[in-house]
């Protein structure tokens, strides 16, 4: 706790201390009359000051919450000397924002404990440390101030909101294990796919009766069975471009989050590459855990500038399975990302890459030049989106404000109509 | 002519107290806040230097107005917080400010009583006067320093 003088008790002092001289020096009681109810109030003052007692607890109503959302901050007060005006302020870091007023004055008497309760919006995500509180007090006549603070931080980890998603992209391949994806083969499973004679070791039950009637042999029914495929998040954190309070990143974080949860829930395998100056990634896993550990490894994302040259060779081979498809969220402005992007497709990988377009987070420029310089950069970016195309990547440009439904159904589009040529 | 030039310089220090007052308060700063009230000090001695010598009876009521100044001066600097879950906190400040004022009304009161009753003075009760204001000025600044900053690092 720290302890201070106001300007108040200097300038009560100064009155009092010039209008006594000045009593003295001009031999007028007048000027020591009303430079002693200065004196008097300053001596009264910090006679009764007594340091206060202040105790702050805090404590968060949840740990984790969804983007858009609010959190409950439960502060306790309790004060062992009667505060006439306590100020209290959580410290909130940028990305949280208090509902109702922070800081707020309040009033305790002698032993009282009192228990406030403030609604902070999750604005932003990310993961935060909150839950210390300032207190400032100041004594009955104003001339002392007393700081301290209290309260223990917590971690608090605000997840991105998603996206509703109705179709995902399916990759080309499956894998061996069962999940929802129809896949061409043919096998044991629910969508009809064709006719055969029956053979030794066929069920009974795939047995088709009318076929059989008909040919006088029995046939059976063979369907496309489902399986799962896996499916890695390819991130980009070498750079990002930031109007304000929102970025690249935050759209690509929030899609992922998306993409992840969706696919997840489709008993797909899914696994995150954060590709960028720090590199971050997890394997292929299903289930309710493999989504929290990748959104708490999305907490994590953050743009780190580094100038070492990054290729895909860094990144491990098990975290990119082969017959995985590879959804790159990029805004392609880093040459590493866009030179991995191609690496991958050239090894044969099943790639399609959404484009956050940095455009909406750009100011055009007003001067000639400036506009010149920014349509000879679309330009240059139109190129390297033919460039991918030509190798059948497709490529989809992600505006903000257009749903991630509509990027997906381009990708799907391109894949429907394009010619795949593998490696 | 000297009465002319005294009320003059009465006008310029109110002027300049006015003037000072107002840039405290659109600063927020205590210290400008602390001229523009010594100016309007400065200005009741100017008025006092040109007046006789028969006691102002009006000086209890100035100094109660003159502390009434302060506070108010002082309050409206205060660090606007949110105190919108406290009631009756306007009401107990209004209730101090009209305390301090009679209580100043009072001290004022009082020392004019003892100066009037002292009569003509006199070598040993001007020494008196000194003294009992080098004592309080020395009292003072000691409570003063008592209260600087500190930090307790146990809290």
């Amino acid at each position: 706790m720290t302890r201070s003088a106001t300007a108040k008790l200097r300038v009560y002092t100064a009155l009092a201390g010039l209008g006594l001289i000045g009593a003295l020096a001009l031999g007028r009681p007048e000027l020591a009359a009303i430079a002693a109810p200065f004196a008097v109030f300053v001596g009264v003052g910090l006679a009764l000051a007594r340091r206060p007692e202040v105790k702050v607890y805090s404590e968060l109503e949840r740990e984790r919450q969804i983007e858009g959302r609010h959190v409950t901050a439960e502060l306790e007060v309790v004060a062992a000397s009667s505060v006439d005006r306590l100020e209290l302020l959580l410290e909130l870091p940028e990305g949280l924002e208090a509902e109702e007023p922070n800081p707020r004055l309040i009033r305790l008497l002698r032993g009282q404990r009192r228990e406030i309760e403030l609604p902070v919006l999750c604005a932003q995500w990310g993961a935060y440390e909150v839950g210390k509180v300032l207190w400032r007090a100041r004594d009955a006549f104003g001339l002392l101030t007393f700081e301290g603070s209290g309260g223990e931080r917590k971690w608090v980890k605000v997840y991105p909101r998603g996206e509703a998603l109705q179709r995902l992209l399916r990759p080309l391949e499956t894998q061996a294990f069962a999940g929802n994806q129809v896949t061409r083969s043919r096998g044991e499973g629910i969508e009809f796919a064709d006719l055969r004679p029956f053979t030794p070791g066929d069920r009974i039950r795939r047995i088709n009766w009318r076929a059989t009637a008909r040919r006088g042999v029995p046939w059976v029914n063979e369907a496309h069975p489902e399986r799962n495929s896996d499916v890695v998040i390819f991130l980009d954190t070498f750079a990002e471009v930031r109007r304000r309070d929102t970025g690249t990143l935050d759209l690509g974080v929030r899609a992922a989050a998306s993409l992840a949860a969706h696919y997840l829930e489709e008993k797909d395998r899914v696994g995150l590459v954060s590709f960028g100056g720090i590199l971050n990634w997890l394997t292929v896993s299903s289930g309710a855990a493999q989504l929290y550990r990748i959104v708490d490894s999305l907490l994590d994302a953050e743009i780190s500038l580094s100038y070492a040259w990054k290729d895909l060779d860094v990144i491990p081979s098990r975290t990119l399975p082969p017959r995985a498809l590879v959804i790159a969220l990029s805004p392609l402005l880093d040459e590493r990302a866009i030179g991995a992007l191609l690496d991958l497709r050239a090894r044969g990988r099943d790639v399609a890459v959404i484009e956050i377009s940095p455009f909406p987070f750009l100011d055009a420029g007003e001067s000639e030049t400036e506009q010149l310089a920014l349509r000879l950069w679309r330009l240059r970016r139109e190129a390297l989106r033919t460039r991918y195309a030509a190798l059948g990547v497709p490529i989809a440009e992600w505006r903000e404000g257009v749903p991630l439904e509509a990027i997906l159904e381009e990708v799907r589009a391109f894949r429907r109509h394009a010619r795949v040529m593998r490696a | 002519m000297e009465d002319v030039r005294l009320h003059w310089v009465a006008v310029g220090l109110g002027a300049a107290a006015l003037a000072l007052l107002a840039a405290g308060l659109a600063a927020r700063s205590g210290e400008v806040l602390g001229w523009g009230l010594a100016a309007i000090g400065a200005e009741y001695a100017v008025h006092f230097s040109a007046a006789g010598r028969a006691l102002d009876e009006v000086t209890p009521v100035y100094a109660a107005a003159f502390v009434l100044v302060a506070e108010l001066a002082f309050w409206s600097i205060e660090p606007r917080v949110a105190a919108w879950s406290e009631p009756g906190l306007i009401e107990r400040r209004l209730v101090y400010l009209t305390a301090t004022s009679a209580a100043a009304a009072g001290v004022a009161a009082a020392v004019l009583v003892v100066a009037s009753a002292s009569g003509g003075g006199g070598v040993a009760l001007e020494a008196i006067g000194i003294a009992a204001a080098i004592g309080a000025f020395v009292l003072l600044a000691a409570l003063v320093r008592r209260s600087l900053p500190e930090v307790d690092s146990r809290s």
